[in-house]
């Protein structure tokens, strides 16, 4: 019995070395989006901006997403400061590689909503902070190639550490390292290389807990190493599966505010 | 003074909404601003040109799917007297569910996509007290009026009746920098039910494209001036317009027919045309050009061109904004161009520093052309 309980154990212990072997770098950064988030969420984000002389501005955000399928639809509202508050962003994320984001903008002081462009932000800055919108959002998995490099502990977690190039050569970042958490399929450190390879960002996220069963980032912090300015993001009030209509992601509703 | 202080105080002694607040309960939303803005003419007489300081204060409350929205200023205005004291913007009550929204009081109505320039926008007026240098949500006049939506997903269908209409204000008065000099305006037409504005407007939301279509039957909200007077006239129009994204650009048509619109000879149809691009070159970068045509089928001026270039800039993780965005008259060469430069000193207080430039020597930018100016603003926001 003792021998067969060993033979057993050991074929176990092949077939997971095999599977791990067999991981590649997409196949881990493909379970990182894939990572289970619920059919809709509700989040309040607090965004502050450090300066190297350590004068802070902030920002707050409020946002409801639906998953259609494979797509997704955003819709979010400024809270905070005055000047922005009740300025609301509406996004439609297509999955579909080459299908153009469709995104709207209404600015309450003109009471109008513009189209702007699905595509040209990805590599914008969001609202002054050190993270751009493709940070913020859901980049497509083969937008990049990845390369499993290693694995590692990092801040206490072990990782899978994936190296992330863009396709698209004008992007702001030449490559990505990512330090995956094996537990929790989420980032726990990356590095953004510039055009010239030289490190230009980093992102810390050091705290990840379970809500509601579903493993949520609390707070991230990203850091231009090049010019010392900061920007940390503290997610509060995160809900999953609450009860919001798909009416809610319209452009009327983007105009009546929150 | 006395005015600005009670209504800033009042404001903030307003309870403020708490976000965890169920949907049966009272929400109750306070925004605003105080700012100051004074401006100096930069050719001789080197006089004043404008000198205002206000409190607006916004308050929405809200129960369920009802609500109501109070928009107010209290100005004090050392150039033009008048000017201070209370005024009304919009006030109106509201129910809103998934589908319908219906908004009844005086309200700002805007319609197409054009920037700075109105085409199918004829609802709601413009207030040219002083000409364009006031902010853009301070221009438009609100009218009293009903407005009311039915949205699915990828569509609206809008409904407005306008029993209370507004016109466009013409400053007169030779004392205002910015009169338009003392001309005749005939009376404003009657609130009378047969006089009421009323129209429609349907818009999809597709993924690679916006449309509308749109009708109105309406006013020449700005004066024309026929037999010597200024003079108001009933006019049809026919709109539609369309936004379509393409990468790092968005394009941008409007199209507007005005039946037996109000002439300086009489009346004859009109149809007026707008292109424009938007480009959202990244890193901060953003520039915008338009160009409006208008044809008139009949009289000797039939054809006139506006167009607009907005060229704006973020810089300093968006604390500082820099903006150029100028009329051009085509039709007559003339210019108008307002360069400037905000600058967020806090999350609350922006300082704003700017220069208005004015070259015509015909056309609609004539009668401004010594108006170059120079302003500062301060605004701080709750």
């Amino acid at each position: 019995m003792k021998k067969l309980l060993f033979i057993l154990a050991l074929c176990l212990m092949g077939a997971t070395a095999a599977s791990a072997q067999k991981l590649t770098g997409r196949d881990i950064i493909q379970k990182v989006k894939d990572r289970p988030d619920g059919d809709t969420r509700y989040a309040e984000l607090e965004l502050t901006l450090k300066k190297k002389n350590g004068t802070t501005r902030q920002r707050k955000v409020t946002s409801w997403a639906i998953d259609e399928g494979k797509d997704t639809k955003k819709m979010m509202f400024f809270t905070y400061p005055g000047d922005v508050k009740g300025t609301g962003f509406l996004t439609w994320d297509y999955d579909q590689i080459g299908k153009e984001d469709a995104k709207w903008l209404y600015l309450p002081a003109m009471k109008k909503t513009r189209r702007i462009s699905g595509s040209s932000s990805k590599t914008d800055y969001f609202m002054g902070t050190d993270f751009t919108y493709d940070d913020m959002g859901s980049r497509h998995v083969d937008e990049d190639t990845h390369k499993l490099l290693r694995e590692e502990v990092k801040n206490g977690h072990k990782c899978w550490v994936v190296e992330s190039v863009p396709v698209d050569k004008h992007e702001i970042y030449s490559r990505k390292v990512s330090w995956i958490r094996q537990d929790c399929l989420t980032a726990a450190y990356v590095e953004y290389y510039d055009k010239l390879n030289k490190l230009h960002r980093v992102l810390n996220i050091d705290d990840v807990r379970k809500i509601q069963g579903f493993w949520t980032i609390q707070k991230m912090e990203m850091k231009n190493v090049q010019t010392e300015h900061s920007t940390v993001i503290l997610v509060k009030n995160t809900q999953y599966n609450v009860k919001i209509d798909k009416a809610l992601f319209t452009v009327a509703k983007l105009e009546k505010g929150l | 003074m006395k005015h600005l202080l009670t209504i800033a105080i009042v404001l903030f002694f307003i309870p403020r909404s708490a976000s965890a607040q169920d949907e049966d309960s009272l929400r109750v939303d306070v925004k605003g601003f105080v700012d100051t803005y004074h401006a100096v003419r930069t050719e001789s007489p080197n006089d004043w040109m404008s000198s205002r300081t206000r409190v607006r204060g916004e308050v929405r409350l809200e129960k369920g799917h009802a609500g109501a929205f109070v928009s107010a200023n209290l100005v004090h205005n050392a150039i033009l007297k008048d000017r201070s004291g209370f005024q009304l913007r919009e006030a109106y009550a509201y129910y809103s569910d998934d589908h319908w929204d219906a908004r009844a009081g005086r309200q700002i109505i805007t319609w197409g996509v054009a920037d700075g320039l109105r085409l199918t926008d004829i609802i709601s007026p413009m207030d040219y007290t002083e000409f364009l240098a006031q902010d853009y949500d301070d221009i438009r006049i609100p009218v009293g009026g009903l407005r009311l939506r039915y949205s699915r997903e990828k569509w609206c269908l809008e409904a407005v009746a306008v029993p209370v209409s507004s016109f466009f204000e013409l400053p007169t008065d030779d004392k205002n920098p910015w009169s338009v000099g003392p001309i005749p305006i005939g009376d404003e037409p009657n609130h009378r039910l047969c006089n009421m504005e009323y129209g429609g407007r349907l818009s999809f939301f597709l993924s690679g494209i916006d449309f509308s279509l749109s009708a109105l039957h309406t006013w020449n909200k700005m004066p024309v001036f026929c037999d010597g007077i200024g003079q108001y006239q009933r006019m049809t129009m026919l709109g539609a317009d369309c936004s379509i994204p393409a990468g790092k650009f968005v394009i941008r048509g409007e199209f507007a027919e005005y039946l037996d619109e109000a002439q300086s000879f009489g009346r004859a149809a009109s149809s007026n045309a707008l292109i424009g691009i938007d480009w959202y070159a990244g890193n901060g970068w953003m520039l915008s050009a338009q160009y409006a045509h208008k044809y008139v089928a009949s009289g000797e001026l039939r054809n006139t061109g506006l167009a607009t270039l907005r060229i704006s800039k973020d810089l300093l993780h968006n604390t500082l904004s820099l903006q150029s965005f100028a009329y051009i008259d085509v039709t007559n060469g003339g210019i108008y161009n307002r360069l400037s430069a905000d600058y967020a000193l806090n999350d609350q207080l922006h300082a704003t520093l700017g220069y208005d430039f004015f070259h015509a020597d015909r056309g609609t930018f004539t009668v401004y052309d010594n108006n170059s100016e120079i302003f500062v603003k301060l605004k701080y926001s709750f």
